[in-house]
């Protein structure tokens, strides 16, 4: 540039100093990152800890807008809806008579099994108060955290089926990531065949199936329970139903209503029970010895016995 | 007493945390969109862009670096990772701040919309080197042009509402050099 030969400049020289600081700067965090990752990570849950729940407020206003525009637009499509809505009642007055007699038959059976349900799980409920702001993530952050009692890895639920797991767990904040998210993977168990097969989150709406042993045995519209498998979730906790998207392959439905996720229970899980002895071999247990002589009628048998054998 | 100059400065740099503050928090808050469908355009980064173009002195490179490293913490992304492309990005734009001066508008559009996407690819290119999990290309892409796309209302909300323009030929800085 003209102007820089004309004076003798000091101002650049240091700038580009300064730049190549604050760029060495960044790589440096994002190699710290790659390297630590857990160090890292605890800092941004701090930060987020720190951060977040101060502009909790903010948040309740543009909810009610976007509800409000959610509304409007619900005008738009009044008719189609409202002929969709009196199907759906008809459908649901039969299903009502189905869950009477369910109910009635239910009652029965816990009275007469005397069922209680795992007294182990109990839960901590919590509001969701951020999203995770970018389009690639699909993850939440409740206001419930390590003051809660809450740990990494429990399973997040809300009303109905399961919504992810905790990822990430700040003071008074925990990061919850959804089922949906492409680095979220869950071994679950597909209801009416009994196979296992993991559930793989892609960044739609409706998580991919794998893993499957035999497709032929899985029908849409199969229940899509967790499985348990390797102790990260209680087992049996709903997920949703099996569906087969536009491009054929198999998917789930996800029964959390993930539009509008609002209130979420923590499961506390226990750590499962890990055997790890070989297992020994299964003696019958040891009597004192007799202190009487064993009686001849038994002797005879067991000589009878050896006989029989040879 | 603070001078003019200098008060205006601070001002506006106070001016721009605030805007990215609030455009990060309305990110942030749980407005109910699901997975899947197109992401939206990054606001805070064109709104970064038009700035730069227009006074680069009010975005200096360290407050882009405060402002967006926190940013990718908070927004989950690979920290560091964020921020320095945007610090490349905007190096390079300010660099070039003299010369689209005397571009039209559809040619700046064009070099910022560029940029984005060179930005992208680097991104890209970057996480597959470092084996990590990378958004899919195409959806990244589609995201950069959105954001090229909403460039123009960043722009005039800039010159309009923040009422900065690009400096006009005579114009001078706090110390009298020419800008």
């Amino acid at each position: 540039m003209a102007r820089d030969r004309q004076d003798i400049d000091y101002v650049s020289p240091l700038r580009r100093i300064g730049v190549g600081l604050l760029i060495v700067l960044c790589v440096g965090v994002f190699l710290l990152w790659r390297i630590d990752s857990p160090r890292v990570e605890r800092v941004r849950s701090e930060l987020l800890d720190a951060v977040v729940p101060r502009f909790e407020w903010m948040s309740v206003p543009v909810r009610r807008m976007g509800e409000m525009v959610a509304d409007f637009q619900s005008y738009q499509r009044l008719h189609a809806q409202n002929r969709d809505l009196r199907r759906e009642l008809q459908q649901m007055k039969a299903w009502r008579e189905a869950a009477v007699q369910l109910e009635q038959q239910n009652a029965k059976l816990l009275a007469l099994n005397n069922v209680r349900l795992d007294p182990k799980l109990t839960s901590v409920s919590g509001v969701v108060i951020a999203d995770s702001g970018s389009p690639f993530r699909q993850s939440i952050l409740i206001n419930v955290g390590a003051r809660d009692g809450v740990i990494d890895g429990w399973a997040t639920m809300d009303g109905l089926g399961l919504v992810g797991r905790i990822s990430g767990v700040g003071d008074n904040t925990a990061r919850v990531l959804l089922l949906t998210d492409t680095t979220s993977r869950i071994p679950v168990t597909i209801l009416p065949s009994g196979q296992r097969a993991m559930l793989t989150g892609d960044n739609t709406a409706a998580p991919l199936l794998g893993f499957l042993d035999d497709v032929a045995l899985i029908q849409p519209g199969d229940r899509v329970v967790s499985s348990g498998d390797g102790g990260l979730f209680p087992p049996g906790l709903l997920v949703g139903q099996v569906a087969q998207g536009a491009d054929q392959r198999l998917r789930v439905r996800l029964s959390a209503d993930y539009e509008r996720l609002e209130f979420l229970r923590v499961l506390r899980s226990h750590a499962a029970e890990v055997i790890d002895g070989e297992g020994d071999l299964l003696i019958p247990p040891q009597l004192p010895p007799a202190p009487t002589l064993p009686d001849p009628d038994e002797a005879e048998d067991q000589s009878a016995d050896a006989s029989g054998d040879g | 007493m603070i001078d003019p100059i200098t008060a205006r400065t601070w001002s506006y740099r106070a001016l721009f945390f605030a805007l990215v503050l609030v455009l990060a928090i309305a990110r942030l808050i749980p407005t109910g969109g699901a997975a899947g469908g197109l992401p939206g355009p990054d606001l805070i980064l064109a709104l970064t862009c038009a700035w730069v173009l227009r006074r680069p002195a009010y975005v200096p490179a360290w407050l882009v670096v405060a402002v967006f490293l926190p940013l990718d913490l908070m927004l989950h992304q690979a920290p560091g990772l964020g921020a320095l492309a945007v610090l490349l990005v905007t190096e390079f734009l300010r660099r070039r701040q003299a010369l689209s001066r005397a571009l039209p508008f559809s040619l700046e559009w064009a070099l910022v919309a560029v940029v984005l996407l060179v930005a992208v690819a680097g991104m890209q290119l970057v996480l597959g080197l470092f084996f990590l999990p990378r958004p899919p290309l195409g959806l990244d892409v589609i995201r950069a042009i959105f954001t090229a796309a909403v460039y123009p209302l960043a722009v005039l909300f800039t010159v309009y509402v923040c009422k900065l323009r690009k400096a006009s030929p005579g114009e001078v800085d706090a110390l009298g050099a020419r800008l």
